[in-house]
């Protein structure tokens, strides 16, 4: 399904007139609004491997070149974004393609192994919560467009010759740091940061945060908002993150499918982490104010 | 439907569409970087209108292709022509070009500056009053025309063609004004190459017979950078995105600079050398690799000319490579990094760490040297020779990932008409002083014509500012204010400039959307041509309409150069009595005009490879073909061409001299490409010259006397110059030893990327960001002195002083200062550009000159709101006019470094105050002079020059004798001419 792959990265991209035809052929209905893509890929969910993957939860990074390492051991100098998306699903189609293209069978076992590698190492340990937030934070388009990649994704991973283990970099990958031996600003990024907390918190989440918590939210960036809400009421703000996490323990534990069973078993324990450890922590973030109270 | 069935259907969908020639996947899309409108869709391109946000209007365009004019490397723009206004509103990459693939540099848009420019120049100025007072008329084109070509053919009538000079600064195409002037039977050509990039041709010419390196850094394992191509100058967008690519891929830079440039800021490896220091570093680097036997023998066993030297030099010893090895170790045995840093100043631990990377680059060694040291130093032409020798040390010549010489990466199509060589030697541009001199000795001409070698009749600058430009501007003023020594100086220029001031004729010249040229440039290992042509002329032409006259779409009376010239050129000759007028003349129409569109489509049809069949494919003429897409790529890959077989056909007759020479009885092949090579001798009886026996093949070889590579070359050791007949070491005119103590090497050549050489007075965009020039200078020395940054310094040169604003800052070697290329534009009162210059004072007392800023730059109301809004003041300091003329006895390029003292600003000193003595400028070129070996005492064989290097306009072989008893042979009157026409193409030399 190269082809589809292809089209697919090319959707993720601004929706220009031009792949009105794609679109079309791929029955996701009429392209959105360039703003509905603005707010969905730019604002919302950036469609960056490193963000989901890497420790630090930021672009770039281990993570990023990482997948450029992956980039350049399959023979492709890496772009300038190597572990956007649309970057990784044209790789996956070019790798596919020439592993069913390649005269020299040895070259196209090699090639196919390595579309292998990369749905297994990095499609696959993010997509999963990474569509599930798109299905319902974007525009029906992209919603459709989810579903379709999901499916693709995970046709792909059944047709392929995988021992099914965990990636490398999921099996290492730091759990949410302990405010109380780390510090705060290790927390607060580690809250952030996908693969150490369980949880994707996007802007729209943290607007959520400060609707039921009745606390304030200050625009800026997410981590100044999260800051900002944990500076008025940290107590209230545990105990919604530790809700929140509840929340994607049960998510993860929706997305597991026989492709992904290591992979969903990964983040449903890691939320299950952060929900337990926010919790102890809005405990004693309650009983503290109990006893500074008046 | 399943997902393989879907997967299927858009594959289907996709292929139906490429196969139209269609993009499917359009738009800024990371699947193949088609960042750029489908070319499908270049007819009618619809965008929103950013200026009218946010409101959601459309605009539709028409997207046409030209070739950027601000630097040199030929990058594709797309004008996006309004279908509504048909005025262009944008200049963006053009996807389809080869070269620059759809990437540009901040120069390319803003030529939408320069068409746009309130104060461009729209018609024809004739001068009114004395020359250089700043008063104008408009004339018409006619009035103009016929004014300088009654000169013209007067001074040809009577045998004064060399009273007629074509100076260029920006060429910006390949041979058509050079075949022009060989058609009028002139050898007055006169690049400004001289002050460019002469010394780094110099050095790769004397070793492969190609004067310009073409490396290829996408596929190198080590790039090594003697200049600052990933960041500034012109050229460095091609260069640097392949210079990226190359490090994306995992390969190491090396970049040697004494200042911090960018492009140092991107190397793993900064070696910040003393300015003229560079050859003993190479060269320590060239012996660890043969001490150390990590040379490519085989490479070195057959490709060098170890042969002939080992004759010449140790014919005592027998002639064998095993021998010529142990030679080898002691050639540059004492350049060891002991002596490598103490001549650089640089880290020893860091130069072996240098030779150790380079060492293990094999094959794939990037190499490149423009102007930088090898412009800046006496000498400095060993630089590029001693860099080169690290390349021929490692084979990593025409490799993948290696060095390629530019003739091999470039193409040249033959033109419509070739006229034949002039048949005499202008002795202004080609002095017997300089007989290795690889290109003519343009900044010489005020000292040259002082001393009563020659005047000038008509002379033309052609985009070229040598008052600004040009060391020792003042003595520029001097000459060109002398109407006896410049008898009409005629100013081509799309933009005013201080030499225009001093014109009689200031003509209009289209800017880059406004012109039609040819260009080609190496830029990878491969060969494109790109297409420059009047946007506007082929959106009309789209339309339907057609333009036989480009002034018709050009804004005011601007004029497409190439019309310009035929004209001209039938003016001069109107009934072809004097042999001109046939070399511009319709080959469908006898006796009718070329046009413009039967000169490119000829060529288009006939001299590309490829070409035509692309075109039909798409159901276009070539010539519409280019006019659509702007370039083509004739290969895509070019291998190592000297090691082609000669194939049999041009094997005729075949005698092998014995030093493996290959000469054939067999015509050369007719090539389309006449990309300029060095003409080689034959045998004497009548075979030319073909290639090269190497072991039992014959193979093309190198265009050079031996058809190898020339370690020795017996044209420097013949020409007066053994000791300099192998790569060595010179000591620069700014070394340590040859300055007093308080004395700082000034570098001035530095360039700024957003910047265009002189031309980017009008670029409003380019002038906001970068505006002024201010000299670099290290703590140390700023302590020393007692400056901080934005105090006054007073820079004093041999013949006078600048004075400027300091920058302090650690970017900056101890000992050395810098101050960019570029900023210090100035215009006298009166008429002219009006933003990005300031208004100055010219003050003269016999041979002292004064420049004193009057009126600073400031907002001015105009036809363009931006104007009003300009917030700086500072312009920068014209320094070059402070230097002397500092010509290398043998590469002939200007060596711009200086030796200076910098002090505090004296009271009374004002920023921009430039002083200078003219005399004492005449002094330093004839102290320069001393150290020459003119041709008149150490021609080996009577000519004036070695008749197989480079040279454009190449007269006639009689035209190189030395005069003899005193008398000069000069050029003949029509009626001795001999016919001009010929078969043979011209050869130009690619100046710019």
């Amino acid at each position: 399904m190269p082809e589809l792959f292809r089209a697919l990265g090319a959707l993720a991209g601004p929706p220009e007139p031009g792949l009105r035809r794609a679109a079309e052929l791929l029955e996701l209905g009429p392209l959105p609004d360039e703003t509905e893509h603005t707010e969905l890929f730019l604002f919302q969910l950036p469609p960056y491997a490193s963000l989901y993957l890497g420790a630090e939860g930021k672009l770039g990074g281990e993570a990023r070149d990482r997948v450029a390492g992956f980039w350049r051991a399959v023979g492709t100098a890496p772009p300038p974004e190597p572990d956007h998306l649309t970057t990784l699903l044209g790789l996956y189609a070019n790798l596919a393609e020439a592993a069913r293209a390649g005269p020299d069978p040895a070259e196209a076992g090699l090639l196919g192994r390595g579309a292998t590698a990369l749905l297994h190492e990095h499609l696959l340990p993010w997509t999963g919560p990474y569509l599930s937030r798109v299905s319902e934070l974007g525009h029906p388009f992209y919603r459709s467009w989810a579903t379709l990649l999901k499916a693709a994704v995970r046709e792909a991973a059944r047709g392929s010759e995988h021992t099914g283990s965990l990636p490398l970099h999921l099996r290492e990958a730091p759990d949410l740091p302990d405010p109380r031996a780390e510090g705060g600003e290790a927390f607060l990024d580690g809250l952030l940061t996908p693969v150490r907390s369980g949880m994707i918190l996007t802007r729209a989440d943290l607007a959520r945060a400060a609707s039921d918590t009745g606390l304030g939210l200050r625009a800026g960036e997410r981590r100044y908002a999260l800051q900002a809400l944990f500076s008025q009421d940290a107590a209230r703000m545990l105990g919604w993150l530790a809700g929140e996490a509840e929340a994607w323990v049960t998510r993860h534990q929706g997305l597991v499918d026989d492709t992904e069973v290591q992979i969903a078993g990964f983040w449903t324990e890691r939320a299950r982490h952060t929900a337990t450890r926010l919790a102890h922590l809005a405990r004693d973030a309650s009983e503290a104010q109990l006893c500074d109270g008046p | 439907m399943n997902l393989n069935e879907l997967s299927s259907k858009v594959a289907q969908a996709r292929a139906e569409a490429e196969a139209r020639g269609e993009t499917f996947y359009p738009g800024p899309s990371r699947i193949h970087l088609a960042s750029f409108p489908p070319k499908e869709r270049w007819n009618d391109w619809v965008e929103l209108d950013s200026k009218a946000w946010p409101e959601r209007k459309e605009r539709r365009y028409m997207l046409v292709p030209t070739t950027c004019f601000n630097c040199e490397s030929a990058c594709g723009l797309l004008a996006y022509v309004d279908r509504e206004t048909l005025q262009v509103r944008k200049f963006e990459g053009n996807p389809e070009h080869p070269g620059s693939r759809g990437r540009n540099c901040a120069k390319g848009p803003a030529t939408l500056n320069q068409v746009i420019d309130p104060d461009r120049i729209l018609h024809p100025l004739k001068r009114v009053g004395a020359r250089g007072k700043g008063r104008w008329k408009q004339v018409s084109w006619d009035e103009a025309l016929d004014d300088i070509a009654g000169r013209i053919r007067k001074a040809v009538q009577e045998g004064r063609q060399k009273e007629v000079m074509y100076h260029v600064g920006r060429p910006g195409e390949d041979g058509f004004t050079e075949r022009m002037l060989a058609a009028w039977g002139i050898d007055g050509h006169n690049s400004h190459t001289n002050i460019c990039s002469s010394g780094a041709r110099t050095g790769y010419h004397f070793w492969c017979g190609m004067d310009r390196p073409s490396p290829d850094h996408t596929h190198a394992e080590v790039i090594l950078l003697i200049s600052s191509h990933l960041e500034a100058g012109h050229y460095f967008n091609p260069h640097a995105q392949r210079v990226m690519e190359g490090k994306q891929k995992g390969a190491k830079l090396i970049v040697f600079d004494t200042r911090l440039s960018n492009t140092a800021t991107h190397a793993d490896f900064w070696v910040s050398s003393h300015p003229g220091s560079e050859p003993a570093i190479l060269l320590a680097v060239a012996n660890h690799l043969i001490q150390t036997g990590r040379y490519n023998r085989e490479f070195v066993r057959r490709w060098w000319n170890w042969h002939e030297f080992m004759q010449e030099l140790h014919p005592d010893k027998p002639a064998t490579f095993e021998v010529f090895e142990q030679v080898l170790k002691t050639l540059w045995a004492d350049f060891t990094f002991e002596r490598a840093a103490m001549e650089s100043g640089a880290d020893e631990g860091m130069l072996r760490q240098v030779a150790e990377v380079v060492a293990t680059a094999g094959t794939r060694l990037a190499t490149h040297n423009w102007r930088s040291a090898a412009a800046g130093n006496l000498g400095g032409w060993q630089v590029s020779r001693t860099l080169f020798l690290l390349n021929a040390l490692l084979g990593a010549i025409g490799t993948e990932g290696g060095l390629f010489p530019n003739a091999w990466n470039k193409f040249v199509p033959k033109p419509i008409r070739s006229p034949r060589h002039p048949d005499w030697w202008n002795e202004l541009t080609w002095p017997t002083e300089y007989p290795l001199s690889l290109m003519e000795m343009s900044f010489l001409l005020p000292h040259l014509v002082k001393e009563g070698r020659g005047k000038l009749d008509v002379y033309f600058t052609r985009v070229y500012n040598p008052v600004w430009t040009n060391p020792d501007g003042f003595s520029w003023i001097e000459m060109l204010a002398n109407e006896d020594l410049v008898g009409l100086h005629v100013a081509l220029t799309p933009t005013w400039n201080e030499t225009a001031y001093f014109a009689d004729y200031v003509l209009p010249m289209g800017l880059g959307s406004e012109r039609h040229d040819i260009h080609s440039y190496e830029t990878y290992a491969g060969r494109w041509i790109g297409f420059r042509q009047p946007v506007l002329r082929a959106a009309r032409n789209r339309m339907g309409e057609s333009v036989a006259d480009t002034r018709a779409v050009t804004p005011g009376e601007v004029w497409e150069e190439n019309e310009f010239w035929i004209e001209l050129t039938w003016r001069i000759d109107p009934d072809g009595s004097l042999g001109m007028r046939e070399f511009f003349e319709s080959r469908k129409h006898t006796g009718e005009k070329l046009t413009v569109d039967e000169y490119y489509g000829w060529i288009f049809e006939n001299s590309v490879p490829g070409l035509p069949e692309a075109a039909a494919a798409e159901g276009l003429t070539p010539l519409e073909f280019m006019r659509r897409y702007g370039a083509f790529e004739v290969e895509g890959k070019v291998g190592p061409i000297h090691e082609e077989l000669l194939p049999e056909a041009e094997l005729e007759d075949v005698r092998i001299d014995p030093a493996g020479r290959v000469f054939t009885r067999a015509p050369k092949p007719e090539s389309p490409n006449v990309v300029p090579q060095p003409p080689l001798d034959g045998d004497g009886e009548g075979r030319r010259r073909a290639g090269v026996q190497v072991g039992r093949e014959l193979l093309r070889g190198f265009p050079t006397p031996t058809g190898k590579l020339e370690l020795w070359s017996r044209t420097l050791h013949d020409w007066g110059w053994p000791e300099l007949a192998l790569p060595g070491y010179q000591k620069s005119h700014v070394h340590r030893q040859n300055m007093e103590s308080d004395q700082l090497v000034l570098i001035s050549t530095f360039r700024v990327p957003i910047q265009i050489h002189t031309r980017s007075a009008n670029a409003k965009w380019l002038d906001e960001i970068a505006h002024t020039n201010p000299l670099w200078i290290h703590p140390f020395d700023a302590a020393r002195i007692d400056v901080k940054t934005s105090d006054l310094v007073r820079v004093e040169t041999e013949i006078g002083h600048f004075v400027a604003k300091a920058w302090v800052t650690e970017g900056i070697r101890p000992g050395v200062v810098a101050c960019s290329h570029h900023m210090g534009r100035w215009k006298l009162s009166g008429d002219g550009q009006r933003q990005g210059m300031a208004t100055v004072d010219l003050g003269q007392e016999g041979s002292n000159w004064a420049l004193r800023t009057e009126e600073e730059l400031g907002p001015f109301e105009s036809g363009d709101p931006d104007t009003s809004r300009i917030w700086w003041t500072d312009v920068g300091v014209h320094q070059n006019l402070t230097f002397p003329v500092h010509p290398d006895p043998i590469s002939g390029m200007h060596c711009w470094h200086n030796a200076v003292r910098v002090k505090q600003a004296l009271p009374g000193d004002q920023y921009g105050d430039v002083s200078v003595d003219t005399d004492k400028s005449h002094q330093v070129y004839k102290q320069w002079l001393e150290i020459t070996r003119p041709a008149d005492r150490h021609s080996p064989d009577g000519t004036r020059r070695p008749y197989w290097l480079l040279r454009p306009v190449r007269p006639e072989r009689p035209a190189y004798d030395l005069p003899t008893n005193g008398k000069e042979p000069g050029p003949a009157a029509p009626a001795e001419a001999e016919e001009r026409a010929s078969s043979e193409p011209d050869a130009p030399s690619g100046a710019e």
